[in-house]
């Protein structure tokens, strides 16, 4: 349903309170996809200045973080694109099915530790992230940030992408290869954060 | 019961929470049988954690936070 224009102020009051928590959240995925701090603000700018002016098209009860990622994916689409230097798209042929653990397993490394893939998670850093994420083309560097930074379902990402889940799928499962390469090529070995290995996701 | 190549087909979609129930059951029975397995599940569970974690450490600046704050109509 969509809001009415009768509404109260302190409605719409509130949902713009609720739209600027997502500020880190969009300025982090904005410097990112235009490369550069400068376009980002631009980007995170325009991207309220539309949702503010458009908030009686927000659907209520559905969500409005995805919401405002799609109004910076097309914000990005249509103005910033044209000044980023990265690829739009990766070829097919251009991705090998590269798994780091397979790589870790086949290269038969023998490092001081005792388990040789805890070495290899300590060595992912803020600096070998960010590096690895600058080497992705622009399809493949979204659907990476709007997954694996961000937590947004398959769903959500197809709508806020405008493309099928399937090709969301693809696509995540093909950068996913290519993050692990360029972390595999980056390795350096201070740790991020507090660094911790653990199963506790299973 | 699912095979280890089949299991692995259903890694990301695993670690995403994107799975049925059933499909979910199906894998998880194979992990709680196979160790080198459910070894490499939380390997890539960790990697995307870390992925996403590192990525994570960028907030925006306290004047785009205040230039944005003045553009709320009401």
């Amino acid at each position: 349903m969509s809001r009415n224009l009768d509404e109260p102020a302190e409605e719409a009051t509130a949902l713009q309170d609720e739209a600027l928590t997502h500020i880190d959240a969009l300025y982090r995925t904005a410097v990112r996809m235009t490369g550069n701090p400068m376009d980002a603000e631009d980007l995170v700018q325009e991207t309220y200045l539309r949702a503010f002016r458009s908030l009686t098209q927000f659907r209520a009860g559905t969500n409005l973080r995805a919401w405002l990622f799609k109004i910076l994916t097309n914000a990005f689409i249509n103005d910033y694109r044209k000044r980023s230097r990265r690829p739009r798209s990766t070829s097919l042929d251009n991705v090998e099915d590269y798994y780091l653990y397979t790589h870790l397993i086949d290269s038969g490394i023998q490092p001081s530790a005792s388990r040789p893939e805890d070495e290899v998670l300590a060595s992912i850093t803020d600096e070998s992230v960010v590096q690895a994420l600058g080497a992705l083309s622009e399809d493949f560097l979204q659907v990476v940030l709007l997954a694996d930074v961000e937590g947004f379902a398959y769903r959500e990402i197809a709508d806020i992408m405008g493309i099928p889940i399937g090709t969301v799928m693809s696509r995540l499962h093909r950068a996913r290869r290519r993050l692990q390469r360029s972390l595999t090529e980056s390795r350096t070995p201070a740790a991020c954060g507090n660094g911790e290995a653990t199963g506790a996701q299973l | 019961m699912l095979n280890c190549d089949e299991t692995m087909d259903r890694l990301y979609a695993y670690l995403d929470r994107e799975l049925t129930d059933e499909e979910l059951t199906e894998v998880q029975g194979h992990l709680d049988a196979c160790p080198p397995c459910q070894h490499r599940f939380i390997f890539e569970a960790n990697v995307l954690r870390l992925v996403g974690e590192c990525a994570r450490h960028l907030a925006a600046p306290p004047d785009l936070v205040e230039r944005v704050r003045r553009l709320r109509t009401c």
